[in-house]
This record gives structure tokens, sequence and C-alpha cells, in this order.
């Protein structure tokens, strides 16, 4: 397993971060602006910055092939930003029509709609419309009773999935006339409306879900949330109690962010800031391991007996600290504090082969699988 | 360190590192704020069940989680009424400075002497072992500090009194 | 109308689709409600078990049916069962006990059931007579109990704490601060 790729951007938090499809450029939240950075080389420069917000930014999201970026932010906005000719990005207000945070954005994979998520415990689904040259959103409501803290969508741009601090991860048709074409009948249901609720699901011990994902051919659905748990539903027909509903417990802290990497293995990352696998089918799950190396062989004995004294007595010095304990200050994890979000960085044929993790710490690591 | 010191202390580090998962969270109840949970208290499903840890009758740590936001509250020992007032002088000294401690509430939470409200900007700003550690060390530095006053002050009494009452041997 | 100050209404209690009014019970999948004459069944149950010397089919009988619909009463009296189960077994037999439990399947939700009667113990102790009081008692309360060896039944004080105490350490070796999670996100309280 090669080593992970490491970019320590700055020191504030990450809230959501995303690459454009040839990876070369990364945008990243920071406080209430999007800093866009260039690859060159091995590291990332910064090249742009997108304004407009005024609170802090919670969603970003790149479209892989028109290039259009969506921001989403807790001042109740989303803006759609287009590059132009000459490098510069013209920004267009989306009306969302909510009225409190917004706290997640998404593309469609057909990149014509995206979904905002927000504290008015409404969905926005946005699309284009042309004779008045804006984008205008549709809400799903309910049966939504708390704040939605993601969304995700079915390969198929109609379905939408969507976790929510209600302990519920639910199912929506998000289909709007006009703008997509009829979807084909697949195992959460056939003739879909909008707002139609095609599964809702919630854990027995409903800690507040904290990302959702749909497996790559969309049978299946996963979700995280706060009691430490994954959860993975395989619908069987509309109408019908799912074929299967397995919910791992783990040891852990809770993960705040999940992906699937094929259809039998899904990574997960959150406040223990580690990555961690799970494998498994519709028979059962299981973790299987972590991504990080592991450390702690590496000459801990040899390394502490040299420089005790030295270290004792400068620690006394600088610290107050008479003790000759080891400098705890540095987590053996690559990231430093809870990781945010985590994307496909490489992927081919529904198998995902790198994968990027943002964090707290303001560092964005693209790890190997 | 007395016997059950130990254990006491791991379970309070282990809940405080479990309930210390917080994240960014606007406000639901008012438009464009940030709010931490655990005080406005203003939706029950963003709370989650508050956990005690306690050593005996008199030394215990109530732990309030909720999305964004943590409250510690802790009941120090205090044996008798001297004890008592000392506490009471060495929290004051704090609270009243609480501005500079950054995690520190003002006002304790009725039945404990002493608060912390932790937010998802110290945890964003701060490690969060590091804050544990701090919590854990401060518990067992307080005891310290106290009986420390404690001893200063009665023999600082015992040599007053002596004075006093030598010229009349 | 000029005496009630209606300034002081609180609107968001009113108003049936705030989020002040958010529907605990749809967090909470169903609960079966259990009287208080079954608690009693089973902690007279367990009590027998427990003084046939099997103390960990005793634990296990009383996690397994922890009674989450019973009401106030029934809780007590099933956290006094649990805390004299726990107050039986010897520290060297905690951890093997915890490893055999933990192994089976469902291990994990009864190791979750032990945390969460393991912090209800905890929080036992009276709420303690808020702030005016003054403790005159000169001895120190903290010292008195000797270690984790003294098992005289799980009445209240020291005692019982240390056991809880010890336990909880044993505990968090073994299933790690997501089990804590669990207990602080779970609705159904023990």
């Amino acid at each position: 397993m090669a080593a992970p790729e490491v970019h320590h951007l700055f020191h504030a938090p990450i809230a959501d971060h995303s690459f454009s499809s040839d990876r070369s450029t990364l945008a990243v939240a920071r406080d209430n602006n999007v800093e866009l950075y260039k690859r060159s080389g091995n590291a990332f420069r910064l090249q742009d910055e997108l304004r407009g917000h005024d609170k802090t930014i919670t969603g970003v999201d790149i479209a892989p092939r028109s290039g259009r970026i969506v921001t989403s932010s807790q001042d109740r906005n989303a803006y759609v930003w287009e590059p132009s000719k000459n490098g510069e990005w013209k920004p267009t207000l989306v009306l969302l029509r909510i009225n409190r945070a917004a706290t997640c954005v998404r593309w469609c994979p057909s990149e014509n709609k995206f979904a905002v998520g927000s504290g008015a415990r409404i969905i926005a689904v946005c699309y284009f419309e042309e004779e008045n040259d804006w984008w205008v959103s549709k809400h799903l409501k309910k049966p939504l009773r708390s704040t939605v803290t993601s969304v995700a969508w079915h390969p198929n741009s109609v379905l939408l999935a969507a976790g929510s601090t209600d302990g519920h991860a639910r199912v929506f048709s998000s289909f709007i006339k006009g703008t997509d074409e009829r979807p084909e009948p697949s195992a959460w249901g056939e003739r879909l409306p909008f707002n139609t609720v095609c599964g809702e699901y919630l854990n027995p011990t409903a800690g507040w879900v904290h990302d959702v994902a749909f497996s790559p051919s969309g049978d299946a659905l996963a979700f995280c949330a706060h009691d430490s748990s994954v959860t993975i539903v395989y619908p069987s027909a509309p109408e019908q109690p799912p074929q299967a509903v397995i919910s791992v417990s783990t040891q852990l802290l809770p993960f705040t962010s999940l992906l699937w990497s094929s259809e039998t293995e899904l990574v997960c990352a959150g406040y223990d800031c580690g990555v961690y696998r799970f494998s498994g089918s519709s028979d059962g799950w299981q973790l299987t391991g972590t991504l990080e190396k592991d450390t702690s062989q590496s000459r801990p004995g040899m390394e502490q007996r040299e420089e005790s004294a030295l270290n004792m007595f400068r620690s006394m010095d600088l610290k107050g600290r008479s003790g000759a304990g080891v400098d705890d200050t540095k987590l053996k994890t690559v990231h430093q504090n809870s990781i945010n979000t985590l994307r496909a960085y490489d992927e081919s044929g529904g198998q995902v082969a790198k994968i990027s993790t943002g964090g707290v710490d303001g560092r964005v690591v693209v790890w190997n699988l | 360190m007395s016997q059950s010191l130990r254990p006491y202390l791991s379970c309070v580090r282990s809940t405080l590192t479990a309930a210390l998962s917080l994240s960014n969270f606007a406000s639901q109840a008012a438009e464009r704020h940030n709010v931490p949970e655990i005080e406005a208290a203003s939706s029950p499903e963003l709370l989650l069940n508050p956990l005690t840890v306690s050593r005996n009758a008199e030394e215990r740590v109530l732990v309030e989680p909720s999305v964004n936001s943590v409250r510690v509250s802790i009941r120090i020992k205090q044996a008798d009424e001297i004890e008592h007032i000392l506490v009471h002088k060495f929290t004051r000294f704090l609270t009243q400075r609480a501005e500079a401690f950054f995690i520190l509430r003002r006002k304790a939470v009725p039945g404990y002497d002493i608060s912390f409200l932790i937010t998802n900007l110290h945890t964003e700003e701060m490690l969060k072992h590091k804050l544990v550690d701090f919590i854990i060390e401060f518990m067992e530095e307080v005891d310290k500090e106290i009986s420390e006053m404690k001893l200063f002050l009665n023999a600082r009494a015992r040599f007053v009194a002596e004075s006093f009452l030598t010229p009349f041997d | 109308m000029a005496d009630f100050n209606w300034r002081t209404l609180n609107i968001d209690a009113l108003d049936p689709e705030s989020a002040y009014n958010f529907d605990l019970t749809t967090l909470t999948p169903e609960v079966q409600p259990v009287s208080s004459s079954d608690v009693q069944t089973l902690s007279g149950q367990v009590r027998q078990i427990l003084r046939g010397g099997n103390a960990e089919a005793a634990l296990r009988g009383a996690l397994e049916n922890a009674p989450y619909g019973a009401d106030e009463q029934g809780k007590a009296m099933h956290l006094s069962v649990v805390t004299e189960v726990l107050g039986q077994i010897r520290q060297a037999e905690m951890t093997p006990l915890l490893q055999r439990m933990y192994k089976d399947d469902g291990g994990s939700e009864l190791c979750d059931t032990l945390m969460k009667y393991l912090y209800k113990g905890m929080g036992q102790g009276h709420p303690s007579s808020a702030s005016g009081s003054k403790n005159l008692t000169p001895q120190a309360t903290g010292f008195s109990q000797v270690g984790g060896r003294n098992f005289g039944g799980g009445e209240g004080g020291g005692q019982a704490m240390s056991v809880f105490l010890s336990w909880h350490e044993k505990l968090v070796e073994m299933v790690g601060p997501g089990s804590i999670v669990r207990v602080m996100s779970d609705r159904r309280t023990v």
C-alpha cells in the first residue's frame, strides 16, 4: 500500500472539498469562502478564491463534466459558479426559498439538478429554468422532522437519499417533469412522482444520521449514524419490507462520512481521525481494517531512551512538565483532527481505487485502497 | 493516590472522549445563528442522554452532550465547612476570569461546583485529547490545592492563636 | 388581562410544527410496556440464579430482559438487582466473563445494556442537596472504602460506586468508546 499523499493546506477546518474531473483543481471550503487550488507537481497551490457567502460554507461540489461549482452555506443561500473564458468565476444565486441554514449540496450524476439539504427540514432540489435563466427549487418536505445532514444521489439521478438528525435515512423521488426522463423501475419503486418516499429506515439505537450513500449499482443504501454504527439496507421491492437491513455497531467513535468503494466494500471515516474499511454482502458486514499505517512497531524504545534526559529537562523548562512522558500532542493517525468528508478520487467501472479525505485539521489526504 | 481515583479518572476520560464528537451545527430555531445546543436546548432531538460518573456521593462529574457542545460539571469533594469555603473561593477566582479560560462556564450548573462548556469551535482549534487531559489534570490538581490551602490555613491559625495567647501564660 | 405578561409566552412550545416540539417517541423503536409485577418476577428469578452460584447466567438474564418499558419503580428495582449481581462477581473473573459475553451473538448489545446500567447506577447517588447545604461531618467520606474488594451487597454509597467504576474500566477496555456513544444516543433508557 503506497503512502497516502498529505496536503496540509491551512490551519482551519475544511467543511467540504471536491476535485474537478481531471483532479487538477481542488475546491476547498474555508470558513466563508471557497479556495481553489491548482496542482503543481506534488503539491497544490492557491489559485483563486470564491467570495460571496456571508456565513460558513457547508457544502462544495464540482460537477465532473461541466465544471460548474455549487456551494451552500449557513446563510441560507447557495450559489452556482460558472467558469468563464478569462478564468473568472461568475456566481449565480440559487432561489432556495429556505429560512434556515443549508447543510449540504450535491450535483446529480446527470448534472442538470442538484439537491441542497437544510436546517429548515426541507430538501431543495434545484434545476435550471431556461425561460428565466436562473436556478429554481422544488421542495421535499414530508416527512422530514429535523435538520437534513447529508444527501446522496442514485445513479439514475431521480432517487435521492437523505440522512437527518431525526435518526432516519430516507429515499425520496425527486423526479421533475421536463428535466428528468422517466427512470427504469428498480427495487426502490416504479412510477415515482415528486416527493414519494421510497423507503424510511431507522436504526434501533437511533443516532443522528451523518452520511448516506447508494452503492455503485444503486441497489443498496448505507448510512452511518452517531451511535457508532453503519447500517446497510437492501430493498426487495417497492412497498415491501427490505430484503435485509444489516446494522454493524463498532467499537470506535462515530463515523461522519462513508463511501462505497465497490458493491461489497465500504470505506468510512469519522471522529477517530482514521479511515476504516467494511466488507460484506446482504448476508452480513464486518469491519475489516484501517487504512492507517501501523506505526507502533517503529523503534519506540530506542528513541525514548536516547532523548529522555534531554527531553525531560527541555519539557520542564518549556512546558512546566516534569514528566518524562512521551510527547502525545501529535496523534498517531495521519489526520490530526476528525475527518469531515470522504470523496472518490480514482474511480472506474464501479470500483474505487483512491479516495480523498478532508478534515477539521485543514488537511486533504489522498489514500490508495 | 487512593485506590478508586484511577478508575474514576479513566472513566471520566473515556466518557469525555466519547462525548467530544462535536460538529458544526447551525441553529434550527433561529436563522443564521450558530448556538451551543446544550445551552439553548431548543430542540430535544439534538440533546443526548446526560451521563454521570461518580466516585462516591461527594465527588461526581456530569457530562451533558449535544450535537455541537458538551457541558462538563464537576462536584469537588468538600468534607467540612472549611473546605466548602475554600472551594467556593477557588471556583469564584476561576469563574470570574472565565473569558481568558475559553472553555469555562461562568456559572456552575446547580448542584455542582464548576462547569465547563466545550463547543465545536474549541475542538476545531484545540486537540480533543489534550482538552480531555486538561480536565483530568484539573480534577486531580483541585483536590491537591484545596488540601494544601487547608493545611496552610490551619498552620497559620495555630501560629496566630499561639502568639496571641502567649502573653497570657 | 393586564396581569398576564404575554411577553413571556414561549411561542415555540405552542406551535406544533416547531423544532421545540419534536416528538422524541419517533426516535425510539417499539418498546413493550412492562408492568412492575413482571419486573419483580424477573428480579426474583435473577436473584435465585445468583444464589445458586451462577453469577454469569444471572447477569446475562438480567441484561437480556432489561425492562425498557417499565415505569420508574420497575426500572429502579431492576437496577438494584443488577447492582447486586455485579457486586457478587470477583475482580479476577470480570474480564473473562466480559470476553465470553462479548463474543456471543448479540453480545455487543448486552455489553451496551451493561454500560447503561453502570452509568445509571453511578447517577443514582442522591442528587446532592444543592448549593445551600454544608456538610458538617468532619470525616472524609472519600476514603472510607478499601479498594474494590468489599462486596457487601449493593446498597448505595462509596462501595457500589467503586464496583461500578472497576466494571466500567474493564468494559471500556473491551468494547471501546463506541459503547459509551451508544449509551448517550440511545433513547431507550434503562
